[in-house]
């Protein structure tokens, strides 16, 4: 089952002072697979993917990558480690252009006397192929990301990711501030980074967008895992019923809580 | 939209067009206002604005509110205390690297209460202003320090084919290098990313504080060569040479084209700005304007640009 995990996590648990933001939760993240974690305001699932992208630190668990323990202790681990998370505000420059924004802050560069000059023609040429690859609907690495949709964004941070070498990319609600046609493009990209190889999580409150591109869907509530199932086995009844809490089998635990 | 060109292709213009005006309506004027001697005189007084004022943008474009107030006293400040470190022993062939050594400490003060004490940097440098300027006034009591070595003094008054040996040997190397650097290296463009959206510049791993505390000390080493010609220039240390320098510099900076709110505009503008603040002056003095009016002109100049910086949208996430 786990023979093609890329990321193993066990017992990950997350408490601020008394409060506890996530209990006991273990998952796996595949290569070349998109998983959605779904959960109301507060579930938890924000909180999981900032301890992916070592943003938190977990109270109790333990995280493998490739079979090996690893220690995610700062946002610098977790890119060394192969995941780039993808947040909602992108981080991308708008007074920059596309080629600068996805090196930008690791450039290509060539030193001279200790200065860093840029190797322009062959960060654009990259990007270039980059976009072309992606299918990104971006025609020329020039162009200042200040000009672009928000659905060419996601696809500059993307391309910013890929060109990371991340193995794993988080992405926060990426088609929340989108117009049809853009989510469109932005779920075909995401499925696009699946095809790659690439291990996707994606966090988001559209039930639709999640089945149209997830493979595996993980609910959180009260800071647990409370059901996981792959598409094929579900539909977003089910799905919806235990985000909100309806579901028959939630009923022992909801009293509990 | 490649809405950072063209604006700053578009500002470049209106200040040449300006500058040209300013220019004729002396020429007009006074005829005997457009001598060939006019050149070298601008470039003259211009050095010492010039380096200051090239420390001023890269602040400002470094965003954070960036802004240094204090670069007037700074140039006071070095150009009293290296005098005093001369007359006190210290080899007078050191007294270039003294200058820019102790600017640079002095910028590094002001980059210490901007990125660990989280000042303001208005306010911060605003206070530093005072304690510079203040210093350099009480440890002189007003007077001039002399002694500035005989052979530093033709640097500060000779000329190469009309043209200052300061500007030639100070001035252009650093607008060259700055240039270069934030066109074509790693390092600009770090400083634009930062200076327009720092939160996203920090997101990617840039190092934003550091950067900005190095800003703040290349405007103080800045400074600090600013007092250097100025002792060249006028063989003694005076107390208050770096007067309103803050206010001139912070107009040509954005007269020059950088945004006020950082991220945006380029250096060979701010040297053009300079220049043509220095022309106004030379002819205000030429039609017998008296120095205060002239503060006052470039203090109203500084609040034009500022209107049409507000007046141009900008966009931002």
């Amino acid at each position: 089952m786990t023979d093609n995990a890329f990321l193993e996590a066990r017992g990950i648990g997350k408490q601020f002072g008394g409060v506890t933001a996530l209990a006991d939760v273990d998952m796996d993240i595949r290569r070349g697979e998109v998983l959605a974690l779904l959960g109301d305001n507060g579930a938890g699932k924000s909180t999981f993917v900032k301890v992916l992208a070592g943003a938190h630190r977990p109270s109790a668990g333990t995280i493998a990558i490739e079979g090996r323990p690893v220690s995610l202790a700062s946002p610098q681990d977790a890119a060394a480690a192969g995941i780039a998370t993808i947040y909602q505000e992108l981080a991308l420059s708008e007074n920059l252009s596309v080629a600068e924004n996805v090196y930008l802050g690791r450039e290509d560069v060539r030193r001279i006397l200790g200065i860093p000059f840029l190797k322009r023609a062959e960060m654009r040429r990259r990007v270039g192929v980059l976009l072309d690859e992606l299918d990104a609907h971006i025609p020329n690495p020039d162009m200042p990301v200040g000009g672009l949709s928000g659905g060419q964004r996601q696809a500059v941070a993307i391309c910013r990711a890929l060109n990371l070498d991340a193995r794993l990319v988080i992405m926060d609600e990426p088609t929340a501030a989108l117009a049809v046609a853009e989510t469109r493009k932005v779920l075909a990209l995401v499925r696009r980074l699946a095809e790659r190889g690439c291990a996707v999580v994606l966090i988001s409150h559209n039930i639709a967008d999640v089945f149209e591109v997830a493979d595996r869907m993980v609910v959180f509530r009260r800071g647990r895992k409370i059901a996981e199932r792959r598409r094929a086995d579900t539909d977003p009844e089910e799905i919806v019923s235990f985000i909100t809490g309806a579901h028959p089998s939630l009923r022992s635990l909801e009293h509990l809580g | 939209m490649p809405r950072s060109t063209t604006s700053t292709a578009l500002k470049l213009v209106i200040l040449l067009v300006l500058f040209a005006a300013i220019v004729a309506a002396f020429g007009l004027y006074q005829p005997r206002f457009l001598q060939t001697s006019l050149v070298s005189t601008v470039l003259q007084f211009a050095s010492m604005l010039a380096l200051v004022a090239l420390g001023q943008a890269l602040i400002v474009l470094a965003g954070g509110a960036g802004i240094d107030l204090s670069v007037g006293g700074i140039v006071s400040l070095s150009a009293i205390l290296s005098m005093m470190a001369l007359q006190a022993g210290a080899p007078p062939v050191t007294l270039p690297v003294l200058a820019v050594a102790i600017g640079a400490l002095l910028g590094a003060v002001n980059g210490i209460l901007v990125t660990r004490i989280r000042i303001l940097p208005l306010i911060a440098t605003l206070g530093t202003l005072f304690v510079y300027g203040g210093l350099a006034m009480a440890l002189t009591a007003g007077g001039s320090l002399s002694g500035v070595p005989q052979w530093l003094v033709p640097f500060g008054r000779g000329l190469v084919g009309g043209v200052p040996y300061h500007f030639l040997a100070l001035v252009l190397p650093a607008y060259l290098a700055a240039a270069v650097i934030l066109t074509f290296t790693a390092w600009g463009r770090w400083l634009y990313a930062m200076g327009y959206n720092e939160r996203s510049a920090h997101l990617v791993g840039i190092r934003v504080d550091r950067i900005r505390f190095f800003a703040y000390c290349l405007s103080g080493a800045l400074s600090g060569l600013a007092a250097l010609v100025s002792l060249a220039w006028f063989g003694s240390g005076r107390p208050n040479i770096g007067l309103n320098l803050e206010l001139e510099s912070l107009a040509a900076a954005l007269l020059g084209g950088i945004a006020i709110t950082g991220g945006s505009g380029g250096v060979i503008g701010v040297l053009i700005a300079v220049l043509m603040i220095v022309t106004l002056k030379t002819g205000l003095q030429f039609v017998n304007v008296s120095t205060v009016w002239q503060v006052g002109i470039v203090g109203a100049l500084l609040l034009l640009v500022l209107l049409l910086d507000f007046l141009i949208p900008r966009r931002r996430a």
